[in-house]
């Protein structure tokens, strides 16, 4: 574990801000997770150089597989992947399956554990193994939202999604009045790349959310 | 790999789970009927038609008015295959008739779906009022029980998003049957013991004058009311194309054949000369009486309270979802468009909430038949905002597919959207001429324009504001129509 400054990975990161720091209690709607986090695992691959956005599709760049598994993963099922698919529908498809590979991943991590639960016909569900960590993250949102400090693109990136798919009532509180407004401007200062993603999961989610499908 | 030889065959493990996740057509048309809410137009919206108006060609109405609306739905459904947004209405009329346009029919669509939620509870608070009087011997006022309504709908609001569609598909399943079932009884005891096919002939449609048939439209219309959902679902659904067409014209089909009968069996077992001072007699029991007073006339009272219930609640989505889109694209304070907790758009919903709450409460202290004055009038409000709402929007799928020329066939592009048109606008003038003869006031009533001159201020509003946006926003301006795709629009704008 990393301390207290995130676990260092968008999705990861993402998925401890969606979730109580304490009991694991999820703040948003299952479709609405699914695609913030599919967008952040995307937004993971285009950080680190193996995505581009070109005409509204993925471009798979860079030799060097990603080291990190679930990147290798992600990134294996669109270089494997025949007919061409817009960013909307990768949302969509990943969106499925990010909640359990990204829990996996952090549970691997040490950020989670799996707690029985008391209904014996119900599945365990995951809980933070140390809320300070888990915790970790909205520090991380907060810096990004505080006038005087520029974050990281990962940072922005990573504030960027969570009010994108519906946690700025949860985060925005924590920063200085204003917030909303300096994180777009950070936003627009991204790579058009990780902005397209970002704009992306915020369609996807309002599209969903307008459809009676959240 | 060309766009033919992506066959079902050789499609990718992403498309076919793609559309696994999408709504097949039995999905998309319950969606579309639950918004119906066929028991309460078969109990509410037409014995008290038949009373508020005196007129008995509602069951005729019904039939020409569906013929209408397939006229309609043929331009509709095309342009919805161009056009994916989940408010059809005003994205359709900012791109066939201008953005400006555009924001004045969607604040139409915002006051037309708030009349409908509205003026359930003038239905809801005297039918659970006369239930529970009769079945659990408790007296209260129709508005306290129209209040408890209107907080269970406020609470569900804020604190998850639908009932599910299990449930509204067992309720719907049983409204359907109750109504069938009434209207067969009633069919098969006519009064006299000869079965009359009066009420069906076209020559009920203008029994007073070319203006009743402004009058008939409006109640017709105020029952299809929903059925042009299913462009809604264009997204979500597989194989839109073709879904969403058939859920439409389904829909239409299904409600024209079942409200067409119930109406006639209402006529028919009251007697064509008695069914009006029937209907103002009995109410919704004229529908309840219809086979009698046995477990089905219970069932039909029950299941009377439960679609009225789901149906304030569908219309209580559907406003706060235009509100929400609005707030999105900043056409409206963009505190609408956020969401809380759980993507519930709280503020949207709370709106809706607040202005339900104030019309209960003017209604409870101005006093007056709130089925009458409230549930009728609110009601054909909202029918007619919708009907000047699909008159438009056939004006401006004639101008949008003008300006094309590949695609769809001539009679879906050019000729159904331009007879549509011109019919509706026809119905609609009719409308506004004889107002006072469907509220069932004396033409000089305030009732009688003010309703027609609400929409009339709101629609300049929104055109003025649109004009507005243009001069100053033209960032917001350019992606007005565009729902939930703005945002990603907007973002190729600012680059």
């Amino acid at each position: 574990m990393s301390g207290l400054a995130g676990t260092g990975l968008v999705a990861g990161d993402l998925y401890l801000l969606a979730h109580d720091d304490v009991s694991g209690r999820v703040f948003l709607q299952p479709r609405a997770l699914g695609l913030g986090l599919a967008g952040a695992l995307l937004a993971e691959l285009v950080l680190s150089g193996h995505l581009a956005v070109r005409g509204g599709e993925f471009g798979i760049a860079g030799a060097a597989p990603p080291g990190d598994v679930l990147a290798r993963q992600v990134l294996g099922v669109l270089a494997g992947e025949r007919e061409r698919h817009p960013v909307a529908d990768w949302l969509t498809f990943l969106a499925v399956t990010a909640p359990g590979q990204v829990a996996l991943r952090l549970a691997r991590a040490g950020y989670l554990t799996r707690a029985v639960s008391r209904r014996p016909w119900r599945d365990g569900r995951w809980v933070p193994a140390d809320p300070d960590a888990a915790f970790a993250p909205v520090i991380r949102v907060a810096a990004v939202l505080a006038p005087a400090r520029r974050g990281t693109a990962a940072d922005v990136t990573l504030a960027g999604l969570a009010v994108a798919c519906g946690l700025g009532s949860r985060l925005l509180p924590y920063g200085p009045a204003g917030s909303r407004g300096r994180l777009d401007a950070a936003v627009r200062q991204l790579h058009p790349d990780l902005g397209e993603v970002i704009s992306q999961v915020q369609a996807a989610v309002d599209s969903a959310l307008l459809a009676h499908r959240v | 790999m060309s766009a033919v030889r992506t066959s079902r065959a050789r499609q990718g493990s992403v498309s076919r789970a793609l559309a696994r996740d999408r709504l097949g057509l039995p999905a998309v048309l319950f969606f579309v009927l639950a918004g119906v809410a066929p028991l309460t137009v078969a109990a509410g919206v037409i014995p008290t038609a038949y009373a508020a108006t005196g007129l008995t060609g509602i069951p005729a109405a019904f039939l020409v008015i569906a013929v209408i609306l397939g006229v309609f739905a043929a331009g509709y459904v095309a342009m919805a295959r161009r056009i994916r947004n989940a408010g059809a209405f005003y994205a359709f009329v900012a791109q066939g008739l201008g953005r400006a346009a555009g924001v004045a029919a969607a604040l139409v669509a915002l006051l037309a779906y708030s009349c409908l939620q509205v003026g359930l509870y003038g239905a809801l608070g005297p039918a659970a009022a006369s239930e529970a009087a009769a079945h659990l011997g408790v007296h209260l006022p129709w508005w306290a029980w129209a209040l408890a309504g209107w907080a269970v709908i406020a609470v569900l609001g804020q604190c998850r998003v639908d009932i599910t569609g299990r449930v509204l598909g067992v309720l719907l399943t049983g409204e359907i049957g109750v109504v069938l079932g009434e209207t067969v009884l009633g069919l098969a005891h006519p009064a006299g013991g000869h079965l009359s096919f009066a009420a069906l002939s076209p020559a009920g449609l203008t029994s007073a004058g070319a203006g009743t048939f402004g009058v008939l439209a409006v109640v017709a219309v105020l029952g299809f009311v929903g059925f042009e959902q299913a462009p809604v679902l264009g997204e979500e659904a597989r194989n839109a194309g073709r879904t969403v067409p058939a859920a439409t014209y389904l829909a239409l089909g299904l409600i024209a054949v079942v409200y067409a009968g119930v109406s006639w069996a209402m006529a028919a077992r009251a007697g064509a000369g008695q069914v009006v001072a029937a209907a103002g007699r009995e109410g919704p029991g004229l529908l309840f009486g219809l086979g009698g007073s046995g477990v089905l006339s219970l069932m039909a009272q029950v299941l009377f309270l439960t679609s009225l219930f789901a149906a304030a609640l569908a219309f209580h989505n559907t406003t706060w979802r235009y509100a929400f889109a609005l707030g999105r694209e900043h056409v409206l304070p963009a505190a609408l468009g956020r969401t809380g907790g759980n993507n519930i758009p709280r503020a949207a919903s709370l709106l809706q909430s607040g202005t339900a709450l104030a019309v209960i409460v003017f209604y409870a202290v101005t006093g007056g038949n709130p089925m009458l004055r409230m549930f009728f009038d609110l009601g054909t409000a909202g029918g007619f905002g919708v009907m000047v709402l699909l008159a438009v929007t056939s004006v401006a799928v004639t101008a949008f597919f003008a300006r094309r020329t590949q695609g769809e066939n001539a009679w879906q592009t050019r000729a159904a959207p331009a007879i549509a048109a011109v019919l509706l606008t026809g119905i609609v003038v009719l409308a506004v001429r004889n107002y006072a003869a469907l509220l069932g006031v004396a033409p000089g009533d305030p009732a009688a324009w003010e309703f027609p001159a609400s929409y009339a201020l709101v629609a300049a509003g929104g055109l003025g504001w649109g004009l507005v946006l243009k001069a100053r926003r033209p960032d917001l301006y350019a992606v007005i129509g565009l729902g939930a795709r703005a945002v990603t629009a907007a973002t190729r704008v600012s680059r």
